[in-house]
């Protein structure tokens, strides 16, 4: 156990750093950037930006730099400086590690005509003036660096924590709920399979299943919300997490902004869209994993010995039948962390999913990456979980 | 029942019912096969390489090369004739109405431009000033394009010259659904009434507007994207000859039409380099003229921009060049409401303005910096800023002066350089010399800047010397994050500025600096004495380190009406009223700037009554406008449109590669 841990987590190491490395590349080729805003505008007068500006906008964000350059100084904010091992420097400080000012040629044609065109380096970066920047300690390390655009210039780490409380909170209540609700479903559909219950269960998870958490979310809104408060009847607020200012609910009256009803009413809907997309999965998951243990010949023996039902279903069927469900929980880590964009997003969420999309959408590539980088971790530790919970589930299997 | 169990017909009933149903799903017309032809570009010999010393990017562009590309005039749109009878041929009301078909007659009609200039812009020219209109005139277009060869066969739907080439043009924008709207209306009606085929490319804008594609290599014929027009008109670098971008010039400039007409240049170089109001307006009339003469560039309309907001509230000033927020410090409610509460769609990055150029955040950050100046009606007012400080009311001379060599002048290209023979400048006539030896006579401007008295800090602190010397101390770093130092440079930072006491400065330009907007004060303070909590002053901290501080990046200390009092990330900011404001406390208390993920959520929340107000950057101009309009026929809410400043062109590429 203890050696497959040590391989497992070893190939961790190099899953993490490989998709990093994809991911960075990836972002690093995308359109876009803190200086996109500077090809669209009159480049006149007082605010003329001339060749030396972009290059001192460049060097703050790094953009002057080589992509491998860059890389392993988000991952690892390294080099800093010139590599030095007991004050001897291990590559010349003056290795060219960017470019600063792209150079240019001039191509005459032989028919006359001339061209310039971008070739070279004009003023290139070195390593020694890599030292005179500012520089994180690398994302290997928990720095995840400064945000480019959503938060300019602010650790990207202060603004992971002021959305992180609230994916939490709202991925894990829909989750317990959806576990707690959605496994009972699928177990009683399986044992009661054909009945009405069945019926009814497998016609509503099979809706919930195929209509996204957007066109949910849309919809609950203008039922619970706008609809309903054009009616006069009680209504839910829209979205965000927390009112500014106080409102009236119908037979409810005066909600004050900021307080725990105001709070628990603006959560119902992101949670109860949340919690019935996992349910609509999870419990036909539960039921075809059910049926399937359900018609295994040991379960037929544990019949035919006078076992009682309850017990069948409980000791023999459900253990087994809740091996492959683990598997599935282990995707639920990341999201548990990484929020769900799109719901976040419908409902006005301020949580880490909306972050994502916001970050996306204004081409801030640290804050994606940090995220990005946070769900790869997570999707790795769950996958080690979800294997180290199938020796607790099923003691046959052994990690060797 | 037996009919369908032999299998052959079951088949046969199944594609009988299948293939309309396919056909009306997807099914196009078989196109007509398109003929592909490999070009094989020829080179003979290798090019000569030489190295070019990069130069800083300057207004002044490098005059295209003979022999080089772009020389050879484009065999359609190089004909005024048929430029003007595309004009003639475009029914501009019916693009508006395409995109903003909600909107009436009349406020349609309010989006047309006959120039680059807003018809409400102090430089507009009108009929009256001899600029040339070109109304939805098809005779008059398909006249000219008689006139220029262009026929139209009978039984054909495209003109053709007499060789045969037909007259079609690709017409080259973004992919954005507003744009192929309006294009697909464009592509009709160009070929139904005048016979001109246009092929729409609807590229990314990540392409057409990338460093080294699109636009800035001249990759098109027709091409269509939009300007943004200010207060101050500028236009030199997208209409002067030495702004043709070119492969001998490494593509600068933004004249990418690649249109050479000298009156033309002459008169909008001389707009910018005069400081004289009524000289400006001449010159930019005389450009206007021979604009819409050449007709290289046909403006379609402006924008639409809408604001809505509750009816309570009262002394909003939406404007389409200045930010509703501008005049926050006027605001009122009629009922009993203390709070007014902004719905945005994109939150602040910082409110250290220095580092940003969001319009969020310069309406975030001018609730507590206050504004020195404001833009309504693309004009400017004095807010803070004791006057304009114009050569008028005697805040600024413009002075002739002797310079000789080893000075440091503002050279032709907009660029500080130590004068020596060879370097390009502009003399007090107004001419463009090179400097040989000698003296030579050129202008200076030296302008004082008066803040109005009593200005205070919001922490009851007054504004001193020392905070605006280190106002312009920071700005001018380069290390503070500022992305452009030109205007610093024109007057040599700190050197240049005399702060001569706690609320005025007077700044000395550089020999040849004519900033046509010089009166406007260009520095406000910053909090010296403010104490971080770190223990340091604010003085003390180093440049490169005030866009991480929280004191200057989260929770500024500002003299502007409101105090940024809280800032929950992803939710809202939450201002208080400012007591110590100069012009007195703001009426309304609170002011909340609330962040919504979309335009949706936040028209859904105005007209609950969970927001106040949604301003332009915010409402946009798409469906949800109609939903607002809407709302304030009915009387929920108070809504306006008005033309943005933001105006759709379609430029005509004269030359060809």
């Amino acid at each position: 156990m203890t050696a497959y841990l040590i391989r497992r987590l070893f190939q961790m190491v190099i899953v993490t750093v490989l998709s990093a490395m994809l991911g960075y590349s990836l972002l690093y080729l995308a359109p876009g950037g803190p200086l996109l805003f500077l090809q669209q505008m009159q480049n006149t007068g007082r605010n003329r930006v001339s060749e030396e500006d972009i290059a001192r906008l460049k060097a703050r964000y790094e953009l002057d730099l080589y992509l491998p350059v860059r890389f392993t100084r988000w991952l690892a904010g390294f080099p800093s400086g010139p590599l030095q091992v007991g004050g001897l420097n291990l590559l010349p400080p003056d290795t060219v590690v960017g470019c600063a000012i792209p150079g240019q040629v001039r191509l005459r044609y032989p028919d006359g005509t001339v061209e310039i065109r971008e070739e070279g380096c004009e003023r290139v970066v070195t390593l020694a003036d890599l030292e005179s920047r500012r520089s994180s300690r690398g994302i290997l390390f928990g720095d995840f660096g400064l945000s480019q655009q959503i938060a300019r210039d602010r650790p990207i780490s202060d603004l992971l924590m002021s959305r992180l409380p609230y994916t939490l909170w709202l991925m894990g209540v829909s989750t317990l709920l959806a576990i707690l609700i959605g496994v009972p479903i699928g177990i009683y559909s399986a044992v009661r399979q054909y009945s009405r219950f069945d019926y009814a269960m497998t016609t509503i998870t099979f809706v919930g299943s195929s209509l996204p958490t957007l066109f949910m979310g849309v919809m609950a809104i203008l039922i619970f919300s706008v609809l309903a408060k054009d009616a006069g009847l009680p209504y839910l607020p829209s979205g965000g997490a927390q009112a500014v200012r106080d409102y009236t609910i119908p037979w409810i009256g005066r909600v004050e902004a900021g307080s725990l009803l105001d709070r628990f009413l603006r959560f119902i809907m992101p949670v109860s869209v949340l919690t019935f997309f996992n349910i609509a999965g999870w419990s036909r998951f539960v039921r075809a994993s059910m049926l399937e243990v359900l018609r295994q010949d040991y379960v037929r023996t544990a019949r035919a010995k006078g076992v009682q039902e309850r017990l069948v279903i409980t000791k023999h069927a459900l253990r087994n039948a809740l091996i492959p469900f683990v598997t599935l929980l282990a995707g639920v880590l990341p999201t548990l962390v990484a929020g769900a964009a799109i719901t976040e997003s419908v409902f006005n969420w301020p949580g880490m999913g909306r972050l994502l999309v916001d970050a996306l959408g204004r081409s801030d590539y640290t804050v994606a990456m940090a995220i990005l980088f946070i769900s790869t971790v997570l999707v790795l530790i769950g996958y080690l979980i979800s294997d180290i919970l199938y020796t607790v589930v099923d003691p046959r299997i052994r990690l060797t | 029942m037996g009919i369908f169990s032999k299998r052959p017909t079951a088949i046969v009933a199944l594609m009988a019912v299948l293939v309309p149903i396919l056909a009306a799903c997807g099914g196009a017309p078989a196109a007509p096969e398109v003929i592909r032809e490999t070009v094989v570009v020829v080179q003979t010999a290798e090019p000569i390489r030489e190295t070019v010393v990069v130069a800083p990017t300057a207004e002044g562009g490098t005059p295209g090369t003979t022999g080089a590309a772009f020389t050879t005039p484009h065999p359609i749109l190089g004909d005024p004739k048929v430029r003007q009878a595309i004009a003639y041929c475009t029914n501009r009301p019916e693009l508006i109405q395409s995109v903003y078909s909600y909107l009436t007659p009349e406020q349609q009609e309010g989006l047309l431009m006959d120039t680059n200039l807003p018809k409400t812009h102090w430089a507009a020219a009108s009929d009256a000033d001899g600029i040339v209109t070109y109304p939805f005139d098809p005779e008059k277009g398909k006249a000219l394009l008689e006139e220029a060869g262009w026929k139209l066969e009978e039984g054909e739907t495209v003109r053709a010259n007499a060789d045969g080439v037909p007259l079609t043009l690709e017409f080259t924008t973004t992919n954005a659904q507003f744009r192929i709207t309006w294009a697909t209306v464009l592509e009709k009606q160009l070929l139904d009434n005048c016979g001109i085929q246009i092929i729409r490319k609807h590229a990314p804008a990540s392409w057409w507007f990338g460093s080294a594609s699109g636009l800035r290599r001249r990759d098109f014929e027709l091409g269509a994207y939009a300007w943004v027009g200010e207060a101050d008109p500028g236009g030199r670098t997208l209409y002067a000859c030495d702004q043709i971008p070119l492969p001998d010039n490494n593509w600068n400039g933004q004249n990418y039409m690649g249109w050479c007409n000298q009156s033309a240049s002459n008169a909008i170089t001389a707009a910018n380099n005069t400081l004289n109001r009524d000289e400006r307006i001449e010159n930019y009339k005389a450009f206007q003229v021979e604009f819409t003469k050449d007709m290289i560039s046909l403006p379609l309309f402006q924008r639409l921009e809408a604001y809505g907001w509750n009816k309570a509230l009262q002394n909003m000033k939406p404007d389409p060049t200045e930010y509703i927020t501008a005049n926050a410090y006027e605001w009122a409610r009629s009922d009993n409401e203390d709070t007014i509460i902004l719905g945005f769609t994109q939150e602040p990055d910082t409110m250290f303005t220095l580092v940003s150029s969001a319009a969020v955040q310069r309406q975030a950050a001018q609730l507590v910096e206050g504004v020195l100046t404001t833009q309504y009606n693309y004009d400017f007012q004095p807010v803070l800023q004791d006057g304009l400080s114009t050569i008028e009311s005697g805040k600024a001379k413009n002075e002739v002066i002797e310079v000789k060599e080893g000075d440091t002048v503002w050279d032709a290209t907009g660029a500080a350089v130590e004068l020596k023979p060879g370097v390009e400048l502009i003399n007090s006539d107004g001419e463009t010399v090179t400097y040989q030896s000698g003296t030579v006579k050129m202008n200076q401007l030296t302008v004082t800047y008066d803040l109005i008295e009593g200005i205070t800090w919001s922490d009851g602190e007054p504004l001193k010397k020392a905070d605006l010397e280190l106002g312009v101390k920071i700005v001018c770093d380069p290390k503070s994050g500022n992305v452009s130092l030109t205007f610093c440079e024109s007057h040599q930072g700190a050197e240049g500025m005399n702060v001569t006491s706690d609320t005025s400065y007077t700044i000395t330009f550089l020999p040849g600096v004519q900033w046509p907007t010089y009166y406007l004060a260009p520095y406000g303070g910053y909090p010296s004495h403010l104490e971080l909590s770190d223990g340091r002053k604010l003085a003390d901290v180093p440049a490169e380190e005030w866009a991480t501080l929280p004191e200057v990046a989260e929770t500024p200390l500002g003299y502007g009406p409101y105090i940024l009092k809280e800032w929950n990330k992803g939710q809202s900011l939450v201002y208080e009223a400012n007591p110590n404001f100069v012009l007195g406390e703001p009426k309304v208390k609170n002011v909340v700037i609330q962040i919504f993920a979309d335009t949706n959520a936040a028209v859904a929340a105005l007209l609950t009554g969970e927001v106040d107000i949604l301003e332009k950057a915010t409402l946009g101009a798409g469906p949800e406008v109609e939903t607002v309009l809407k709302a304030a026929e009915e009387g929920k809410i108070e809504a306006r449109t008005d033309a943005s400043p933001t105006w759709e062109h379609m430029d005509m590429n004269l030359f060809v590669r």
